[in-house]
């Protein structure tokens, strides 16, 4: 990729600057509000009322509060718990015992597995929280399948078992993007090492641990970093099943955020907020990149 | 090694978990079918459309254009302003561009309600509080996924084929439009479909820019649904969330084979 071998691109640079001329000035613009989202968090701009005309700067009361008010700690720990188990045990997990299980069978049988799967991602985050609400109701197909025919009394499972039924929900939806990133890594895998291994004497769970997952080891990192990150800030789902509820029981980090800048209207306290989500995802994107970089 | 009788308790527990991923869904149809519906999950003592058509006519039907022209317009705007510029970021050897994609990444990792106001006072102070304005915002939103994610396809496209083009007298215009493009079709319509189905769902900012009903998308229209007349109408809203729900469905099975094989693009490091 040596520039000056690449004549049709050195002799038409000014065309080239010109079509990273859009792109630059809506970058720019993410650029531009980002900053001003930063810049809140010093501040105790509100969204209604005299704060949100007269507001001031604050230095670094917002963060302050972030440790010494209940909430924050609270959220993170919730948000963990999601994040954990549908992301990285359930949707990676799953996705990848798919991939790997679907690769065996019949075409037809993977088409159809493959589809079912897809309908939940393919899903809107709001019909999706609409369908989970109504399955795990009182009078919801859970309910009718497993606890009534057995004379027991009906389960309002969306408000007892609340964070385990939006976590189930989360994997339902997601899990589609983790064995469609699988599916394509474990295609990149020569059928020739998975053969020698075979013909080495090594058995069905051998080749999956020892010859495909180091092969695919970069996907793993890439599949990891995003789902992470989009679990970690994930929003509507959640909001539109539970509104956090009941009490804080699933106030993840990105509900708590909301209901502090538009439901108390604190958008000063809300920006604050989300710059600590910025710096933990930021840490979390270092480790994982550094498990994509380093061969072991 | 696999043995026949291994390889179909594999093929019965698959059929048994597509099982269980569907079977949320017969809530949604048996409502949806069910003129009397009441909610409840129950066999109906009549089928009929009355619901879809309660779903279709007056406000809903808007509602459904708005989202289509929301989602389409942000993602064909998407495309075309990251193609302009995926391309020289791909080619030419811009100090950091790799460091500079993965920040700009990075950065919209931060929740879009973080964003959100200062977008919302620069919309209002543009007279962009429309559908146009939807538009911009999302494009704004989406491009540093649609430009890391070009880049990486784009770099995939092997260059001697564009100087072998080159030597035969080709232009920019023609190595791109003929070579380039053509060969990374499959990243442009996984691309092009993220940013359709991002924007199609995508409720948050609609709710908060469009200020009328008229210029309602279907997410803010299901939401703003469920308190109406009181009561909810369970019946009306099960067909307008199968009808919502059908075009991001539909343009996934239009784009499928394409997107497998994209997806591939998806894990080469970045």
């Amino acid at each position: 990729m040596k520039n000056q071998a690449n004549p049709w691109l050195t002799s038409n640079l000014w065309v080239l600057g010109l079509g990273m001329l859009p792109a630059a000035i809506l970058i720019g613009a993410l650029l531009y509000f980002t900053a001003w989202a930063f810049a809140f968090s010093f501040t105790d701009l509100a969204l209604v009322g005299r704060k949100s005309v007269e507001w001031s700067w604050v230095g670094l009361q917002n963060f302050e509060r972030l440790f010494t008010r209940r909430g924050f700690l609270e959220s993170l720990w919730t948000t963990v718990i999601f994040v954990f188990f549908s992301a990285i045990v359930g949707q990676s997990v799953l996705g990848f015992l798919l991939a790997a299980l679907l690769r065996g069978t019949q075409s037809s049988i993977r088409n159809v597995v493959e589809i079912c799967i897809m309908l939940g991602w393919l899903l809107p985050d709001i019909v999706a929280a609409f369908l989970w609400s109504a399955t795990t109701s009182q009078t919801g197909l859970i309910n009718q399948l497993f606890i009534i025919p057995f004379g027991l009394k009906p389960i309002n499972f969306i408000n007892e078992y609340a964070l385990p039924v939006v976590t189930i929900a989360n994997i339902w939806k997601g899990t589609a993007w983790s064995y469609l990133l699988f599916s394509a890594a474990l295609d990149s895998v020569s059928r020739e090492v998975v053969e020698a291994a075979k013909v080495d004497g090594a058995t069905g769970f051998q080749r999956i641990w020892l010859v495909m997952l180091p092969i695919i080891r970069p996907h793993i990192a890439t599949n990891m970093l995003f789902i992470t990150i989009w679990t970690f800030t994930y929003f509507p789902l959640i909001f539109a099943m539970t509104g956090g509820g009941p009490g804080t029981a699933t106030q993840t980090l990105a509900v708590f955020l909301y209901n502090q800048s538009f439901s108390r209207g604190n958008l000063g306290f809300g920006s604050a907020i989300s710059v600590a989500m910025l710096v933990i995802v930021g840490l979390l994107s270092l480790v994982y990149l550094r498990m994509l970089r380093e061969p072991k | 090694m696999e043995s026949t009788s291994s390889s179909r308790i594999t093929a019965v527990a698959l059929a048994f978990m597509a099982v269980i991923w569907v079977s949320p869904f017969s809530w949604l149809f048996l409502n949806a079918f069910n003129p009397m519906s009441t909610g409840q999950l129950e066999i109906p003592r009549s089928v009929g459309l009355d619901n879809f058509a309660l779903a279709v006519s007056g406000n809903a039907g808007k509602q459904f254009l708005n989202s289509m022209l929301i989602a389409a317009g942000t993602a064909t705007l998407s495309v075309i302003v990251g193609i302009a510029a995926a391309y020289p970021l791909s080619r030419l050897r811009i100090p950091g561009r790799n460091a500079f994609l993965w920040t700009l990444v990075l950065l919209r990792m931060l929740p879009s309600a973080g964003v959100l106001v200062p977008l919302y006072f620069a919309a209002q102070r543009g007279g962009l509080l429309n559908q146009f304005g939807v538009i911009v915002a999302l494009t704004i939103l989406n491009l540093p996924f649609t430009l890391l994610l070009l880049k990486n396809f784009f770099d995939t496209v092997p260059i001697e084929l564009e100087e072998a083009a080159y030597v035969e007298g080709a232009t920019l215009f023609q190595i791109v439009t003929r070579i380039v493009l053509p060969m990374s079709r499959a990243g442009i319509a996984v691309v092009w479909f993220y940013s359709f189905t991002g924007a199609w769902n995508e409720f948050l900012l609609p709710l908060i820019f469009a200020r009328v009903q008229d210029a309602f998308p279907m997410s803010v229209g299901l939401y703003a649904a469920f308190g109406q007349q009181g009561a909810i109408n369970y019946g009306f809203l099960t067909a307008f969330s199968i009808i919502y729900a059908a075009p991001a469905v539909g343009v996934y099975f239009l784009l499928r084979r394409n997107m497998n094989t994209g997806f591939a693009g998806v894990g080469v490091k970045g």
